[in-house]
Order: C-alpha cells, then structure tokens, then sequence
C-alpha cells in the first residue's frame, strides 16, 4: 500500500443528501425590453462627469452583457464576466464575515483601474479607468449611478428562458 | 498614526477651523479627516480639491516653471480653504487640507500654523 492510498478521500455525497437544484432568475442579457437609451446615457454621464474613465460595462451577476460604452479595445463580453467574479469574491467574504450584501470592488494595476458596483440583485457596474483616475470622485459619484440603473432595470419583465 | 492624529487635532485647534484633512491627491482618498459638519463632508472636499491641486501642478508643469505648489488659497463668502501639499519625501503625493471660517480666523496666523504642522508631520 503505497502512502498516497492512505491520504483522506472525499467520499461523493448520497443521492438524498444533495440540497435540491437553485431557481435562478432569468438573465437580464439580452433582454429587448430593457430601456438601452436611457442606460446608456447613464453610463456616458459617468464618463463625462470623472476623467479618466475608459467606459462603463453594464453586467448581469451570472457574468453576461447588457450593455457596455467602452472607448478601448478591450472586450466587454470579457468585462462582464471578470465584474461577475469580483462580484463572487465579494459576496463570499460578506457571507462569511457576516458583512450583508456586496457593494463594491476595485482593482488597480500599474496603469489603471477596475471597479465593481451593485447595482440590483441581478446587476453589476463595471467602471474601467486609467491610473491617474480621481478614484474618490469615482467612488462619489458611481453609487448615484448604479442607484439609478437599479431603478431602469426595475420592474422590466426578465426574458423567459 | 498617531502623528496624523495629532497633526489633524493642531490643525483643528487652529482659530476658526471647520474642518481638516489628509488627502492623496494620487487618488483623492482621504487619510484622515477632522471637524466637518453634517453639510459639509470633508472626503467630499477632499475628492474635488484633489482635481483643483492636480490642475495647478499641471499647470506648472506646462509653464516648465521647474518650481512647486506651497499652498494654495481659495477665499469664499464666508470661508477660507487652504491647501497645502506635503514637502517632505514621506509626504509625496499627498495634501493638507483646511477649512477656516472667515470671520474667526487670521489668515496670516492659520496659514503660519499650518506650515508648522506640515513641517511637523512625518508619516
């Protein structure tokens, strides 16, 4: 018996044991009744408001686009579902250090910024920026924002998957 | 932190003082605050003169001037806001900020004071 075989094993669970399967909402991606003229001018406000600010990337918690306004030639398929990981990281640590709901999440490279907000239960802001962003003004001025996309994307019907 | 804490605590001990803060104007956070009312939020403060010191050191920087900021006065109505960008090598990238009520305050001496306290500050 070689000594890998006495090292601990995971046994699969029974067939009973297993919590029955989640009911998740339908994805808010594609939906064609959302208001995308209004959103969008959301997201360009935000632009214009802080400098620096790349684009905004409005996504669905399970990580697929509503709608971006990037300038660069970064992908927003990519964005949408990076924000929905840093969106499960955040959540993670709130579960577990009893700290309620995800709000907010930043990442700063050399040369610029990532940062998640909570929009809805089912939404995500994404606001890419460069380096030399005021990121308190960001901060300021991205929740005002996300508050109000909230309100455009409540009470549209989600697509019936 | 505690010289941080002290030095805020001298600023607001300056005649007239609303309110002080610390700010990195990198990113215009704050790191630490004092005073304020329920009006006036000071990280709010702190997030727009951030854009008013970067400005001017742009500013400075296209006039090829070779020079530095060593306060910068704003007079309101009823209000003077000083800004003080931080001179020594610990304190780079990072700004004094002070508001003083105008009808309590001597410019001269709050300006004098906070020179101190920036001088005193090492982080």
């Amino acid at each position: 018996m070689s000594r890998v075989d006495k090292l601990p094993r995971r046994t699969p669970a029974g067939a009973g044991t297993l919590p029955p399967p989640r009911k998740l909402p339908p994805s808010l991606a594609g939906n064609p009744a959302l208001p995308y003229p209004a959103i969008g001018q959301e997201l360009s406000a935000l632009r214009l408001q802080i400098p620096g600010v790349h684009g905004c990337v409005l996504g669905g918690v399970d990580g697929l686009l509503i709608t971006h306004n990037l300038q660069n030639d970064a992908s927003p398929d990519d964005l949408a579902a990076l924000a929905a990981t840093m969106f499960g990281l955040g959540r993670q640590v709130g579960f577990r250090l009893g700290q309620g709901d995800f709000q907010q999440s930043t990442v700063r490279n050399a040369n610029g910024y990532l940062s998640v907000y909570a929009v809805s239960r089912q939404a995500l802001l994404a606001v890419v920026g460069t380096d030399s962003i005021n990121v308190a003004r960001l901060h300021l001025h991205a929740p005002d924002t996300a508050a109000r996309l909230a309100d455009l994307l409540d009470g549209v019907t989600p697509t019936t998957s | 932190m505690g010289n941080l804490d002290v030095a805020l605590k001298s600023a607001m001990s300056i005649d007239g003082a609303i309110g002080a803060a610390l700010v990195d104007y990198t990113s215009g956070m704050t790191l630490g605050v004092a005073g304020g009312t329920g009006e006036i939020d000071l990280t709010v403060a702190a997030a727009g003169n951030t854009d008013v010191v970067r400005a001017k050191l742009r500013t400075i920087e296209m006039l090829k001037l070779d020079d530095e900021i060593e306060d910068i006065l704003i007079t309101l109505g009823s209000q003077y806001h000083l800004i003080r960008p931080l001179s020594n090598r610990t304190g780079k990238g990072l700004f004094l900020y002070l508001m003083v009520s105008k009808s309590r305050a001597n410019l001269a001496m709050a300006r004098h004071q906070l020179r101190a306290i920036e001088e005193s500050l090492e982080l």
